[in-house]
């Protein structure tokens, strides 16, 4: 196990090392700091800007220096520098430091609701396969699939917030975010976002699960299961579920590196202050520092969970070597 | 060319697929779509190449002129009308009218000729070369309609009152007398682009709504078919030829897909920033960064997938025979390796093409996607504020359109699985 592990880690650092370089690269195809200064800007100033964040050096020393940067995980400290642009005097770490918990604690619960549902849904569907219960599902998860993620959101906050509201008397749940409550009032300023999340993840989940559990019920383990006598809840809940696993995982494990970026959709129409809407808000003001910053940390949190989802599947199913 | 279709529409997969009658219907939808898309297109592709070139003598009026980004977002009536199937509340009838009637008092502020040509409703009634006999015609008939107007203004509960109700017609009588009377033709023109109400800058939502039919398949086609393109060339020869080119193929393919979308559409989009793709009067070149960023993730699902079909399809015996028939490896390639992997494109196209729509709705309403003229993903957007006053007119049309699109897409995604895997099981 740690040999692979050790192996598949220094097979990802030079693709790592190409991904900063891309990056590195793409970004300053056009001057960032013309691009954030705007046309008004003085030479004088742009200049001065230029040397602040030391885009005036060769490209190979922005890159090296970027690169400890990466490796010291030292994304603005008061000894070494790394200020956000829009939001002066702001170490890049900290503004991350600070939207990681407000993501964390929408795209989690989200995640773990989501999942137990779809397997159960799905679970449900696959055994009473052909079924009228079993095409209803799945005609209601295609036309769900069909309808645009923006209409669940702005319809969601629409009758959850605004018309509940009205009706209750009382706001359950809020439009947008408080910022003076935050993550106290949990129910208040992220459940309604949770909601929405979970419903529009929901079908595109249940649809996968339903047809790995479905092929896996065609297997031949599965008709010597039949053949001894196993009654079907113990074929479908035990035998057939275990297998199905492996593919479930996978899947769960993809989407776990966009539980830091968070659903960027939902944190910029419910203005929470979290990754997503960060990205999103330095795109708009041109910030520099903070696409530079997001994009490498971002990449190598996705990479590390490739590898991991790769371990898992060997603890998960004994018949995967790694090797 | 045209024998290679027939046999490929008497095929198995092909009979299969024409006996799922839903697949079929979604078919049909989608050529319905992309018939509505290419019109727009072929007017746009008109007019630019008449106008460039000057081969052809672009007319003012007719049939080049009925889709244009300039009628999608000019001004057709009053604001926020309700469509065909809500009529219109009384208050809002008496909005409308001051509307009307603000146009024609701004417009005879300074200069009165002028300003009263700029009147997009429709054709005036008083002859304007009549000069300022006709101003002063037109003067009195308003005078008479600000004071019905007056009247109403005054009434407490136009819902209750009779007398009100009846010079709310009188008024809108004597406002649509203003104009001439409408054709046949006309009226029907003013029905369709009025049918779905207006948005809260007063454009035709129908129009507008038809206008992104073009864009979401412009998008789609683009990007599937560049993506499809670049992912099966590089996937075929990746897995045909190994080697150093296999090594680079993967190495590509696994640094970009270490990029969420997302991430590397922020790059992108930054990239872009400044250059000239950034130009909102160009909005074809506008479109370019969102093509970069699909198409520099979606090419890695079909290469991934044709990479595995191929290295399965280099051991079987045909290709062994057409080796030792003596045809070089290029031509093996192109002639009996790509052909067998063509059902795997088709699939892969359609999931792509889906795909692509989504997301350039779902980045067009961040602002990141189209900038100029309309898409559903920008009505989306104008519509939120609209939603919580009660107004859907907007975001229903928006969606509802896409909706049958996505819809019939992934109906046919699922029968082409299903007629060409006989394995897969859904």
């Amino acid at each position: 196990m740690w040999p692979y592990i050790l192996r598949r880690l220094l097979y990802s650092i030079p693709v790592y090392l190409g991904i900063i370089l891309i990056v590195m690269a793409a970004l300053r195809v056009n001057d960032p700091v013309a691009a954030y200064l705007g046309k008004n800007a003085t030479e004088e100033q742009i200049r001065l800007k230029r040397e602040a964040m030391g885009l005036d050096r060769p490209f190979l020393v922005q890159y090296g220096l970027f690169l400890k940067r990466i490796v010291t995980f030292d994304f603005g400290s008061p000894q070494n520098p790394y200020e956000s642009w829009k939001f002066e005097g702001q170490q890049v770490s900290t503004k991350i430091a600070e939207s990681v918990p407000a993501t964390l604690a929408h795209t989690v619960p989200a995640l773990i609701i989501t999942t137990l549902i779809s397997i159960g849904v799905s679970l449900l569907s696959a055994y009473y396969r052909g079924s009228l219960l079993d095409r209803t599902l799945m005609v209601l998860v295609v036309l769900g699939m069909s309808v645009s993620v923006l209409v669940f959101i702005i319809f969601g906050q629409y009758f959850g917030a605004y018309w509940l509201t009205e009706k209750v008397g009382t706001p359950i749940f809020a439009t947008g975010y408080d910022a003076e409550q935050g993550l106290k009032a949990w129910r208040y300023n992220y459940m309604l976002p949770v909601f929405i999340t979970v419903i529009v993840a929901m079908g595109y989940d249940t649809r996968f699960y339903r047809s790995v559990m479905v092929e896996e019920t065609g297997r031949d383990y599965i008709t010597t299961a039949i053949a001894k006598g196993a009654t079907k809840p113990k074929i479908m809940c035990v035998h057939m579920l275990k297998n199905a696993m492996i593919p479930v995982i996978t899947r769960i494990m993809i989407t776990l590196p966009f539980l830091m970026a968070g659903s960027f959709l939902i944190e910029s129409q419910f203005r929470i202050p979290g990754m997503g809407k960060l990205l999103l808000d330095a795109l708009t003001n041109k910030d520099f520092p903070i696409i530079q910053a997001f994009t490498a940390i971002f990449a190598g949190v996705f990479i590390l969970t490739n590898i991991l989802t790769d371990v898992l599947y060997a603890l998960v199913d004994p018949r995967v070597r790694l090797s | 060319m045209i024998r290679k279709i027939k046999r490929a529409w008497g095929g198995r997969p092909a009979r299969k697929f024409r006996r799922n009658r839903l697949a079929v219907a979604a078919l049909s939808l989608i050529g319905v779509y992309v018939a509505v898309g290419l019109c727009v297109m072929a007017c746009d592709f008109a007019r630019a190449v008449g106008s460039a070139t000057k081969w052809w003598d672009v007319p003012q009026e007719g049939w080049v002129h009925f889709f244009t980004v300039q009628r999608a977002d000019s001004e057709v009536g009053p604001l926020e009308m309700t469509g065909w199937l809500e009529s219109q509340t009384p208050e809002k009838r008496l909005r409308d009218a001051e509307f009307t009637i603000g146009k024609f008092r701004n417009a005879m502020r300074r200069t009165p000729l002028s300003g009263l040509e700029r009147i997009r409703l429709g054709e005036l009634r008083v002859d304007l070369s009549e000069g300022e006999e006709a101003v002063a015609k037109l003067k009195v008939k308003l005078a008479e309609i600000q004071e019905l107007r007056d009247k109403l203004n005054e009434s407490q509960d136009l819902n209750v009152d009779g007398a009100a109700a009846a010079g709310l017609d009188e008024l809108e009588t004597r406002i649509s007398d203003l104009f001439k009377p409408m054709t046949a033709g006309e009226k029907l023109r003013q029905a369709i682009t009025m049918s779905l109400g207006t948005d809260r800058n007063g454009r035709s939502i129908m129009m507008r709504a038809v206008y992104s039919v073009k864009v979401a398949i412009q998008v789609g086609l683009v990007v599937g078919l560049v993506s499809v393109f670049i992912g099966s060339l590089l996937g075929a020869a990746a897995a045909y030829f190994g080697g150093w080119v296999d090594h680079a193929v993967v190495w590509l393919y696994s640094t970009l897909s270490s990029l969420p979308d997302l991430v590397l559409l922020a790059v992108l989009v930054f990239m872009f920033t400044g250059s000239m793709f950034d130009d909102v009067t160009k909005p074809w070149l506008s479109l370019v960064p969102l093509y970069c960023a699909m198409c520099a993730t979606f090419w890695i699902g079909p290469c991934r997938v044709i990479r595995g079909e191929i290295l399965k399809i280099k051991q079987l015996e045909y290709i062994q025979a057409a080796t030792a028939v003596g045809f070089g490896r290029f031509y093996i390639l192109v002639k009996h390796a790509i052909p067998n992997t063509m059902h795997i494109m088709f699939i892969n196209f359609s999931l792509l093409f889906i795909a692509a729509i989504k997301n350039e709705v779902v980045l067009s309403f961040l602002g990141l996607g189209v900038k100029v003229g309309p898409s559903w993903g920008r009505m989306i957007q104008e519509s939120t504020p609209q939603v919580i006053n009660g107004f859907f007119w907007q975001i229903g049309a928006a969606t509802v359109f896409m909706f049958f699109l996505v819809l019939a897409f992934n109906v046919l995604s699922d029968a082409l699985q299903d007629a060409f895997d006989p394995k897969h099981v859904g």
